[in-house]
């Protein structure tokens, strides 16, 4: 594995390398280096199973991390090999040519996530959420529970008490309230 | 494709003389497992009302609402779960979550009813068939969602604390604290028992995220003594402790020492935004006798609030009974002076060795200040008054730990009885010990009193430690007479104690004299409890006050005395320990406050 | 059977090179021509667990073209997963597969183990191991009803599934739980294994034997499952990484892949569990296949159930799972379910809850690409007895 991730790595500038466990590596390309890193491994590593591929949201950091999980029958190796994208221009390659089960994937990330893979088949059809019309659901920013109660109804009469403020209503009310001096993220 | 696949079907018509499996009467001939997660239980005798159920619950299917007949009282909200079955998933995370494991599973899975509201329910007190069945989920005993073991504390070894008075805990680091501010489950019954009604879970979750800051913060909001707490609070609040139920309770106290150990004092005024408070202060001005716990309280207090407060102590240090009355190995004295720093750096002044009654006399402060609040704490030791208890060799514990603080020496006996058996008493006897370690290299030093081991009054980490160090304690013994030889004392007779109170609730011991001991000594120390001493009430003040149950002055809610001026509190009102003192202190600046607004 | 009477009922023998026309390698089918007719299969079908729904043009009862439709199970775990503290997404996981949930459990709880770093102990671990041994046989049991049942042979299914609650009946016994077991927390198991259970288990399994000889000649022996299943939806071995077959499916047509012989989990490695494969490749092989494989599976329940350890924790030291925190990281782990490799992607941020978490269903491309090709140019009636034959498992796809 040591050698792959060299020989790898003198083909391309890897921007990260990890060892998860002795049959799990996980390392980061550059976008643009994706589809020829991943045909190098199908085509001459014997990396030929995808298992899947799917998208992480790092919102704090304005990046979808893609992530294409390989497999290796002889040597019995997982690798991840990752990508970030920009989340305001989400699109890249898209991999349909290599694998024949992928444009499924990229279809469903298409939908939950908005990432865009030009020339994928069916990629703009949706998958799961026929007639959906918020934002794609799988990005950080979207709120499911906010979502949830915008759109059904609550049960009418539960209500629930925090024990704490209860028993402040219950065994010392007249207790003064003090000064809250705190900041952050109160 | 042979004969035998178009034969071989034909052979499983055997099936037709089989018995067939079907239960007759599935509702009653089949019974969940011994294990099923069925319907709910709740055994209220248990339930605290904590709402950790509800925290857990994924589905947001619990709720926790006020149950008739259930009162909230310390340590138990009086709320209990109310699960709604439209949403409840039975994956059963709050039976294991639940601290006091109250909360069950029976192996009933059938209930039937036409009304939907029905099957929102409140386990234990909603008539249900499966209340009393034995059978269902309960949590096993091997597995545990919380975390029911303290972080352990360490502490140094008896062998070398016996020797000095050095501090004896150590002290979390960050990596135990966050791993003992974990275990908290948030529920927010402490701070109910907590005399200050400090927001314990949100500074514990403040050290649980590492913002030590906002930690501080929540500290000061009701308590401006975190160091002296952290230390020797009483700890109340961990004896309701939800983890209490089936574990240890959190260490909220050494978590409290943790924050405020961290924080150099230089930092406070920042993260407390405290700057602009400066000596200069306009306001009306308040007097205030005693700088210990009460006094500092009150005066930190008001100085935030404004006014320009003046302290009075008759001793040369700031603390009072934290200083006076509790040994340095406790509660060393710097750590004292970083609380009082910062509360000085706000503008509150002190006089030191100013006695009020001797030095300036109460009627003098009410005539130059606004108000006064009085908080003089319990210095005064109590005589057991048996047979020779007037010998010079018999002392009090109050004494002589005000005189080892003052650096004052003693004349340490090498043989010392110690009769008392709560908190004072433990640290007279340890402190003792230290001393006759260091004199004689051995430690004779013997506590006894009337409880039985169980109930005594004393910590029980306390008493562990005393006994580590090599003091005897040996409890359920009363004082009977002390005997003196040639003007010299040389023991203490005692018989043994079969009860403390009559059947009135009143103190009157009742002693076997047919089972005596007699302990060697020849020094003995009395640890029987404080008095106030009040002689700086003026008898014209006196008699404007209405004095109640102990001699103690009667206040209002915010310690308001019959003189509107004056405010008490603190030990000699209530107490005695650090944390009342800490909250009435904090109480009279607010009706100090209400008082002068008002005027 | 000889190649005339399969061409007489069979579209996929014939010449289809030609027919209908092609352009670009897509099939040109105009449905005004008054040729071809559009329909819906499903979304309901008896034997497939869940709803999925094919839509299919024929022509005449032949199918020229076949697209999956999913979407009727869609919860968002996943999303769901990313708002709720880590312990709190274990009751959820188990929901993603019903007829085989353990796999599930087993795989989120196994994902956080590794990423916060805490070590099973060993009862825990064979624990593990023989619940989900026992969810391949009942997930198996199932599945022979629903193949059964696709060819109108519906008492194997009754058998088999009946067969499947004496198997429920144990799960109840020893996690509480008949469908949705919820048992391995984690940082190990919730119980251990009640009295009696083991001979309980030892009894059900002679039962779960002798029920399967009946099914083997009802099922497996039988002229009409043969003529029906053999050269139905036959998988080629280029076809498996082209399409990212797993489990049965890769394996009836000669690919060596079954997680837990390559890349053993829990106590695998110490158990002898042999490579099952065939090379015809074809509905009847996977039939076959499983079949072998729950024999397999009954063996190593038998196997384990001797080997267990009496003594010994359950459960590893645990932080307070209310409050856990789990370090940044991200990783994948794996494990063989009855439908293939099944994994969980998990993505943690140093937070109480997960960054994210992807289910990787092995149905995910069974159902959807693999099964849209080989419905092309099957006979319609087929179409069910396919989709079973393949193993589909819906809530899966869309968790």
């Amino acid at each position: 594995m040591e050698q792959l991730i060299k020989k790898i790595n003198g083909m391309i500038r890897l921007r990260a390398y990890k060892k998860q466990r002795e049959s799990l590596h996980f390392f980061t390309v550059e976008e643009a280096q994706l589809e020829m890193i991943l045909s190098h491994l199908k085509n001459y590593e014997g990396f030929t199973h995808l298992a899947f591929l799917q998208a992480v949201d790092f919102i704090e950091d304005g990046k979808f991390q893609l992530t294409y999980m390989l497999y290796n029958y002889e040597t019995k190796m997982n690798i991840g090999v990752l990508t970030l994208i920009d989340r305001e221009e989400a699109e890249t390659a898209s991999i349909h040519k290599l694998w024949a089960h992928a444009w499924q994937y990229q279809r469903e990330i298409h939908e939950m996530y908005g990432i865009d893979f030009p020339g994928s088949p069916r990629v703009k059809e949706s998958f799961v959420l026929e007639g959906w019309e918020e934002m794609p659901p799988m990005r950080r920013d979207f709120d499911t529970k906010e979502y949830s109660e915008r759109t059904f109804y609550q049960r009418p009469g539960r209500s629930t008490n925090d024990p704490a403020e209860y028993m402040k209503e219950k065994l010392y009310r007249n207790y003064p309230q003090s000064p809250a001096i705190r900041r952050d993220d109160e | 494709m042979s004969l035998k696949d178009i034969l071989s079907p034909l052979r499983v018509w055997e099936r037709a003389a089989q018995k067939p499996w079907t239960i007759k009467d599935p509702i009653n001939d089949r019974p969940g497992a011994d294990n099923y997660r069925g319907f709910h239980k709740n055994d209220f005798s248990k339930c605290i009302g904590c709402g950790t159920c509800e925290e857990i619950c994924q589905n947001d299917s619990i709720d926790i609402v006020p149950v008739a007949g259930q009162e909230t009282v310390e340590g138990d909200s009086g709320l209990r779960p109310m699960i709604d079955y439209g949403r409840c998933c039975w994956c059963a995370l709050c039976v294991d979550v639940c601290p006091t494991g109250s909360l069950t599973m029976s192996n009933d899975y059938t209930w039937i009813s036409d009304n939907p509201e029905d099957y929102r329910f409140i386990p234990g007190a909603t008539e249900t068939k499966w209340q009393d069945s034995e059978a269902g989920y309960k949590r096993s005993p091997d597995m545990q969602i919380l975390n029911y073991e303290r972080v352990g504390m360490s502490e140094v070894e008896p062998g070398e604390r016996s020797r000095s008075f050095m501090e004896i805990v150590k002290g979390y680091n960050k990596e135990q604290a966050i791993l003992e501010a974990q275990r908290c489950v948030e529920c927010g019954l402490c701070v109910a028992t907590c005399p200050a009604h400090m927001d314990i879970p949100g500074y514990i979750a403040a050290v649980r995220d590492d913002n030590l800051d906002n930690a501080l913060r929540i500290l000061y909001e009701t308590n401006p003594m975190p160091e002296i707490c952290g230390r020797i609070c009483t700890h109340k609040c961990e004896t309701v402790c939800a983890l209490h139920n089936n574990g240890e309770p959190l260490a909220i106290r050494w978590l409290k020492r943790y924050i405020a150990d961290q924080i150099p004092s230089d930092k406070y005024k920042e993260i407390l935004g405290t700057e602009h408070l400066t000596d200069e202060k306009p306001g009306r001005k308040v007097a205030i006798i005693g700088a210990g716990p009460a006094g500092l309280s009150a005066g930190y207090y008001l100085a935030i609030m404004g006014y320009k407060t003046t302290i009075f102590e008759a001793l040369p240090e700031p603390g009072g009974m934290t200083r006076y009355g509790i040994p340095e190995y406790r509660l060393p004295y710097d750590q004292i002076d970083k609380d009082v720093e910062y509360l000085k750096s706000l503008g509150v002044q002190v006089q030191y060795n100013t006695r009020v009654g001797e030095d300036v006399s109460l009627e003098a402060l009410h005539g130059d200040f606004d108000a006064v609040f009085a908080g003089t704490g319990l210095h005064l030791g109590r005589s057991t008054r048996v047979p020779g208890s007037d010998h010079s060799r018999v002392y009090f514990a109050t004494d002589l730990l005000r005189e080892v603080t003052l650096g004052q020496e003693i004349d340490v006996a090498e043989n010392i009885v110690v009769i008392g058996g709560g908190n004072v008493a433990m640290d007279i006897t340890r402190t003792l010990a230290r001393l006759q370690n260091k004199k004689y290299g051995k430690v004779q030093v013997l506590a006894t009193c009337l409880e039985a081991e169980e109930d005594m009054p004393a910590d029980l980490e306390e008493i562990i430690e005393a006994r580590e160090e090599k003091a005897l304690i040996d409890p359920g013994w009363g004082p009977v007479n002390i005997e003196i030889k040639d003007g010299k004392i040389t023991g203490l007779h005692v018989a043994e104690c079969l009860s403390i109170f009559d059947e009135n609730g009143k103190f009157n011991p009742e002693f076997d004299e047919s089972s005596k001991k007699f302990f060697k000594a020849d020094m003995i120390v009395e640890s029987i409890g404080q008095g106030m001493d009040m002689s700086y009430l003026s008898e014209e003040i006196k008699s404007k006050l209405k004095f109640g149950r102990g001699n103690r002055v009667e206040v209002t809610e915010e310690f308001q005395s019959d003189l509107k001026w004056l405010f008490v509190g603190g030990d000699i009102i209530e107490g005695p320990d650090v944390i009342h003192g800490i909250a009435n202190g904090y109480r009279a600046a607010k009706g100090i406050d209400r008082f002068l607004t008002q005027k | 059977m000889s190649n005339l009477s399969k061409n007489k009922y069979k579209g996929y023998d014939a010449d289809r090179s030609k027919y209908p026309e092609t352009r670009n390698g897509e099939p040109v089918i105009d449905l005004d021509s008054h040729k071809f007719t559009k329909m819906w299969q499903g979304p309901q079908h008896p034997g497939v667990t869940g709803n999925m729904s094919v839509e299919i043009i024929v022509n005449g009862d032949e199918i020229v073209h076949a697209q999956t439709h999913v979407g009727y199970l869609h919860r968002g775990f996943e999303k769901l997963m990313e708002r709720r503290k880590y312990i709190q997404c274990f009751p959820l996981v188990c929901r993603i597969c019903v007829p085989e949930p353990d796999t599930n459990e087993y795989l989120v709880s196994a994902a956080m183990e590794e990423l916060a770093d805490i070590t099973v102990p060993e009862k825990a671990l064979w624990l593990r191991t023989l619940n989900l041994e026992m969810s391949r046989i009942a997930s198996y049991l199932m599945w022979i009803g629903g193949q059964a049942g696709s060819l109108g042979m519906g008492t194997i299914g009754q058998w088999t599934v009946g067969m499947r609650d004496f198997w429920l009946d144990l799960f109840e016994e020893m996690t509480g739980g008949r469908v949705y077991h919820m048992y391995m927390v984690p940082g190990g198991v919730r119980k251990d294994l009640p009295d009696g259970f083991i001979r309980k288990a030892r009894d059900l399994i002679v039962r779960t034997r002798k029920l399967l000889r009946d099914v083997e000649n009802s099922f497996l022996s039988n002229a009409v499952v043969k003529s029906r299943l053999q050269g139905l939806g036959v998988i080629t071995p280029d076809m498996v990484d082209e399409y990212g077959i797993v489990g049965p499916n890769a394996r009836s047509c000669g690919k060596e892949y079954d997680i837990r012989l390559n890349n053993p989990y829990l106590k695998y490695d110490e158990l002898d569990v042999k490579m099952i494969t065939s090379t015809v490749g074809d509905a009847f092989s996977r039939a076959q296949l499983r079949y072998d494989d729950i024999h397999q599976s009954l063996d190593l329940v038998s196997e384990i159930l001797k080997r267990i350890p009496v003594e010994g924790k359950i459960q590893a030291e645990m932080p307070n799972l209310l409050n856990w925190k789990i370090p940044a990281g991200q990783t994948y782990v794996k494990a063989e379910s009855t439908r293939g490799e099944h994994g969980f992607y998990m993505v943690s941020d140093g937070t109480d809850k997960p960054r994210r978490v992807f289910a990787r269903g092995a149905s995910y491309t069974h159902a959807i690409s693999v099964l849209e090709k080989l419905a092309q140019n099957i006979s319609l009636s087929d179409l069910a007895a396919l989709m079973v034959s393949l193993h589909t498992c819906p809530p899966e796809i869309e968790r």
